[in-house]
């Protein structure tokens, strides 16, 4: 039991996927296995490595712009196989923005239609107009509300994918149903940045849970960290809606 | 025409003087309501400038470079028009010229110098052509405004297509500003820094932009970075490189000021040197003075009387903006992007007593509402700063906070920054450093320079 465990978590294309602060759903992560005495390793993988998904224990996939996004697409079907077998196999990975979309079939722009990477069933159609804006949504995978800040033109439909949570205030998937991001198995899809884990971190601790529990066979019970700051700053953000 | 373009004037000066009296903050209001009294009338005043109209574009450092270049063409005896205040959207350029404007309606002016807001410039550019662009950099700002940077340059681009004849002074060391010139057709002269800066402490984790030629996609290569995605790149691809540097700063120090010398070229040649000696902190000021100083010369200006300008600058609107308040000195600093942050914390670090930090973060609309790019700054290096004390205030004092401690650097929260800025006037380092976002840059300098005037 003494054992000292450790998370590797693959940071995909950094490079290109950077916008809205995904470092700090990184350095967020970090930390908080650091403050529990448990490792942490950060790999970042650029648009011309290799991955070797069983080495990694959690992958983040971020946003990026729409050129930026349309490079990273082309990449994307080379891995295709390799990446579906690993959320099957109840690996663990975080979608932000233009990263859940690319979790879908595909993101229709206009006339364009861009292949996804069929992880989850789900499609997204450019709308009219962006949806912007501070958001907060109630999931029930934890009890605290999840709040962050959603900046997308596309609207996402999740057929019978769970979502992630009930939009309390703000848009999400689309603007009419109500629904914000997905979880299938160990996924999880969100429109949300902010960025998305340091005011959440209860949404943080059941990524990394998952994630120790996968990896190492069992059941994880994580050390109670003060987060206090962390609280006050997630209810401070659900007022500036 | 001229009935309402007098009434135009004269409303301007109307709502210029209430707004005045009513204590608020720019002068944009004026601008608006007379434009809708008569819609020719930026159409008009513009027209009736004799020279040349300049305009500044450009994520940091507009402001700076603007005043400055205005400052130039006044020392060459020029009347000038130019939108001191930053106030950079349409009314605030149309306020620029009918505040100047005489009763009956006519300016009288040289050389118009605007700043112009990136995603305005399309809007302004229906009323005048100008006849040369200046632009800064392009780094990623208030990104639910604008949506990304490649937004901003369609936006530019836009507006440049309305402008055929606009020749453009450009930073070469930017390769977004670099690629959009070469993009856009237009006639363009360049300046930069052609060599890496020892003094210059630069971030090495900073997010770059830009690192894939915007003409083939590759991943560009760079022989060194001065900051963000400043510095000498090229594609191995297409050949498409750093162009010719112009105006070229060389011989920077750091230590006392800006010193550095300016190597004018032509076809890679040097036919002119000219030494620089300004009272401006901060390696990214180089940048600032050189777009001055470029615009200028491209323009066909001598700039004989400059050393005065540069060596006796206060700054006086929250840009490196000193107070002496009873025993303490502060220095305020408008921030309001990563790249901006970055840049003032290398300015911090330029100077190695001890310190203490108030981070004044606010997300109202002009802040940008989204206030993830916190997390893009590198505020570790604070860590190697001798900063004795930091507080967090303003809207997002709890973000900023959450902000520190996941850089294990501990921070104090006091959302009201008159509060703040007490708490650290006493017991304390004397040494204050105020960092703020855009919207909280007026009301922090007025309660600054109030607590001065005690």
């Amino acid at each position: 039991m003494s054992e000292k465990m450790e998370l590797t978590i693959g940071h995909l294309y950094p490079d290109l996927l950077n916008l809205y602060g995904d470092r700090g759903n990184i350095r967020c992560m970090v930390k908080r296995l650091n403050w529990r005495g448990i490792g942490a390793t950060v790999k970042e993988i650029k648009i011309n490595d290799k991955i070797d998904f069983s080495e990694l224990d959690i992958v983040l996939l971020g946003g990026g712009s729409d050129r930026e996004q349309k490079l990273v697409c082309e990449k994307l079907s080379e891995i295709q196989k390799d990446f579906k077998e690993y959320v099957e196999n109840d690996g663990v990975v975080i979608a932000i923005c233009g990263g859940y979309q690319l979790l879908g079939s595909y993101y229709q722009m206009g006339d364009e239609k861009i292949e996804g990477l069929h992880l989850v069933d789900l499609y997204t159609i450019q709308g009219e107009g962006r949806l912007i804006g501070n958001i907060t949504i109630q999931s029930d995978i934890i009890e605290m509300p999840i709040t962050g800040f959603e900046n997308h033109g596309g609207r996402t439909y999740i057929n019978d994918t769970k979502p992630l949570g009930k939009v309390v205030t703000g848009y999400g998937n689309t603007d009419e149903k109500g629904y914000e991001g997905i979880v299938y198995k160990n996924v999880i899809g969100t429109y949300l940045h902010g960025p998305l884990l340091p005011k959440n971190p209860q949404l943080t601790d059941y990524i990394l849970k998952k994630a120790l529990e996968k990896k190492y066979d069992r059941e994880v019970v994580l050390k109670e960290l003060d987060d206090r700051h962390e609280i006050r700053a997630n209810q401070y953000a659900q007022t500036r809606g | 025409m001229a009935f309402r373009k007098v009434l135009a004037v004269k409303t301007a000066r109307f709502v210029n003087f209430v707004s005045k009296k009513l204590g608020k903050q720019g002068v944009t209001m004026a601008g608006k309501y007379a434009l809708k009294v008569y819609p020719n009338l930026l159409r008009d005043l513009s027209k009736e400038v004799r020279e040349k109209i300049y305009v500044t574009c450009g994520t940091n450092g507009k402001t700076t470079t603007n005043n400055m270049l205005a400052n130039f063409f006044i020392s060459e005896g020029k009347k000038v028009i130019c939108n001191r205040t930053g106030s950079n959207m349409l009314a605030g350029v149309v306020s620029a010229f009918v505040l100047e404007a005489d009763s009956k309606g006519h300016i009288d002016c040289d050389v118009a110098v605007i700043e112009i807001d990136e995603a305005s410039a399309r809007r302004v550019f229906p009323h005048f052509k100008p006849d040369y662009m200046v632009l800064t950099n392009l780094f990623r700002d208030q990104l639910d405004r604008y949506g990304e940077i490649d937004i901003t340059m369609n936006l530019l681009n836009e507006a440049l297509d309305m402008a055929p004849d606009c020749e453009l002074i450009i930073n070469s060391d930017d390769v977004l500003v670099a690629s959009f010139a070469e993009k856009s057709g237009h006639k363009y002269t360049t300046f930069g820094i052609s060599e890496p800066c020892d003094e210059n402490p630069a971030s090495t984790t900073e997010i770059r932009e830009g690192r894939f030629c915007m003409f083939c996609s590759s991943q560009l290569e760079y022989d060194f970075y001065h900051f963000s995605q400043l510095g000498s790149y090229h594609c191995p691809k297409c050949g498409f490189k750093h162009p010719q540097i112009d105006f070229n700063a060389t011989n920077i120090s750091l230590s006392k000021g800006l010193k550095f010398t300016i190597e004018e070229k032509k076809d890679g040649e040097v036919v002119k040197t000219r030494d620089i000696d300004a009272n401006y902190r901060g390696f990214y000021n180089i940048y600032n003075i050189l777009a001055s100083y470029s615009a200028a010369r491209y323009g066909g200006m001598e700039l004989k009387g400059i050393d005065p300008i540069l060596k006796d600058f206060h700054p006086e609107n929250g840009r490196m903006e000193s107070f002496k308040i009873g025993s303490t000195n502060v220095l305020l600093n408008l921030a309001k992007n990563p790249a901006g942050f970055n840049q003032n914390i290398s300015a911090v670090m330029e100077d190695d007593s001890d310190k203490d930090l108030i981070v004044v973060i606010n997300d109202n609309a002009q802040d940008g509402r989204d206030i993830s790019w916190l997390w893009d700054v590198d505020f570790e290096r604070f860590k190697g700063a001798n900063v004795k004390s930091i507080v967090v205030s303003g809207l997002r004092a709890y973000d900023m906070q959450l902000r520190f401690k996941y850089s294990e650097i501990k921070s104090k929260a006091i959302m009201d920054v008159g509060d703040a800025v007490k708490y650290m006037l006493k017991g304390h380092t004397d040494n204050l450093y105020i960092l703020v976002n855009y919207t909280a840059l007026y009301s922090t300098r007025n309660m600054l320079k109030s607590m001065e005037k005690k």
